[in-house]
């Protein structure tokens, strides 16, 4: 909580990339979390092709921690017979709110023909999906003006709101032009003025503070929100209002 | 605890800061007089500054744009940047000879062919080792393995390694080790617990506070390093103390 916002990071991980300095200690994340006021933390485990494997991974971490942690699922086009047969029991069963998917791991821009059963199911339930969005040709925001308007009530979130200049203005165009398109923060890029031009240009009703923790430390990346030029009230919409309001929690 | 709004506890002097612009892109801060209201804003008391060009294009030109950013506080304190070449290294000298010089930064020569390893780097480590001049390295220029066996063979040499991201996680560990008087610019390190991680294993000596405006904001690791279980006597050290010993600063100037 800080000054009376329940904090909200939108964006982090289960699982281990020790190369990296990634490590999912429950400890490691609550503490840093602690430290800076965040009170819930969503998160996924993209390591698995399967979906099944890394969900009930992301289950158990979340178990461990119910108040403190919310779980998404995550399926990929890659193993299609499986993906909407494993989003029914992630989202039915397991209780997950949303789903993260990830491009770069597949062949194909999101857009295309293998992501779609994924967007009808969305659609269906009504659910939020994360997607990681960069610069590359597989994870383009701009794709987000082809989805936004076919799937209304699917409500679409840019990771790392694309990481580099570029990408962020497909993003924010994508923002400006359709209600179901959010903006979320994480990137190792911490370019000085990004949070000020995402609440001028896409709205601070559409940003969503995400840390992609335990990859990158929650507390830096909360800390581009505390020290940006915004008002204190696009502060408490992107650092949970927001994210309660996508989520129903 | 934390707030919607956040000012340093402690005396700050951020480590690296460039000035002057890039080709990708103008600066956000075209005078001093725009550092210093981005510094003000952050809570920053002071910072060491070097020009763009001094990375890659000229450090003797880049050195000479410098001057153009000395602020009549005293508050930014010109670093100069400086290649292994007799040009380069006879403009530090003659600073140097004037008392000007308390820090240089390495421009990037690897990617012109030049290995940071002694047998390319003798005289000018010679040299900074000698006069007791720090030097300012960007991890992102040098090879790994090449900086450990420099920093082993100049154990006198004061280095102050720069830009160390989470792709750096398994060796940044190894280049502390290699030099007693090495220390981490913490600009880019983000890996989760890994400053009070490497604080615990180091001592607060060994690190400081930079932010690589204007390539990333001001405020953000400030934030951080104000957040974490470290007492205030190593955050004051890291914030300030530390690179006050380093550039030979009173104490608190």
């Amino acid at each position: 909580m800080i000054d009376g916002t329940r904090v909200i990071d939108y964006h982090g991980h289960v699982g281990r990339w020790e190369r990296y300095g990634m490590v999912d200690e429950p400890e490691l994340l609550l503490g840093a979390m602690d430290a800076v006021g965040i009170d819930i933390a969503c998160l996924f485990h993209i390591f698995h092709p399967d979906g099944t494997t890394g969900n009930d991974l992301t289950a158990k971490f979340v178990a461990r921690n119910p108040d403190r942690f919310v779980g998404f699922a995550y399926v990929s086009p890659t193993m299609p017979d499986r993906m909407v047969p494993e989003l029914e029991r992630a989202i039915d069963k397991l209780g997950f709110p949303a789903i993260k998917l990830y491009p770069p791991y597949t062949p194909w821009p999101f857009n295309e023909e293998p992501w779609l059963p994924i967007y009808e199911f969305a659609q269906d339930r009504g659910l939020a999906i994360i997607f990681h969005t960069d610069h590359f040709i597989n994870s383009r925001p701009r794709y987000f003006e082809d989805l936004a308007p076919a799937y209304p009530r699917v409500n679409f979130v840019s990771a790392h709101c694309g990481n580099v200049p570029e990408a962020r203005a497909e993003a924010i165009a994508a923002a400006q032009k359709y209600p179901n398109v959010y903006l979320e923060t994480c990137s190792t890029y911490r370019t000085p003025g990004v949070i000020e031009e995402l609440v001028e240009k896409g709205g601070a009703d559409r940003v969503l503070y995400g840390s992609d923790m335990p990859l990158m430390d929650p507390r830096p990346q909360i800390g581009k929100i505390i020290t940006a030029r915004i008002s204190p009230e696009a502060k408490r919409m992107a650092l949970g209002e927001n994210a309660a309001r996508l989520l129903n929690i | 605890m934390p707030s919607l709004n956040f000012s340093p506890r402690v005396p700050v002097i951020d480590a690296n800061v460039c000035v002057g612009n890039h080709h990708t892109g103008p600066s956000p801060c075209q005078s001093p007089a725009q550092l210093l209201e981005e510094m003000d804003f952050h809570g920053v008391r002071r910072a060491v500054i070097y020009h763009a060009q001094g990375e890659q294009i000229s450090p003797t030109d880049g050195n000479k744009y410098l001057e153009d950013w000395l602020d009549d506080e005293g508050r930014l304190i010109l670093q100069w940047s400086v290649a292994p070449v007799e040009i380069s290294m006879e403009q530090i000298a003659e600073l140097h000879g004037r008392g000007r010089v308390r820090s240089v930064r390495l421009h990037d020569c690897q990617s012109a062919g030049l290995p940071f390893l002694p047998w390319g780097y003798d005289d000018l480590l010679t040299f900074l080792s000698d006069a007791g001049i720090p030097l300012w390295i960007p991890l992102m220029d040098v090879e790994t393995d090449h900086l450990v066996t420099t920093l082993k063979a100049y154990p006198d040499l004061h280095a102050v390694l720069i830009g160390a991201h989470y792709t750096h996680a398994l060796v940044v560990r190894g280049l502390l080790e290699a030099s007693s008087r090495a220390v981490l610019e913490l600009s880019r390190y983000e890996p989760i617990g890994e400053v009070e991680a490497l604080v615990e294993r180091f001592g607060a000596d060994r690190f400081v506070y930079g932010s690589w405006y204007p390539r990333y904001a001001m405020g953000p690791i400030l934030f951080y390093l104000h957040h974490t279980r470290m007492g205030e006597d190593e955050l004051a050290r890291i914030c300030a103390g530390n690179v006050e010993r380093l550039l030979g600063l009173e104490e608190g100037a």
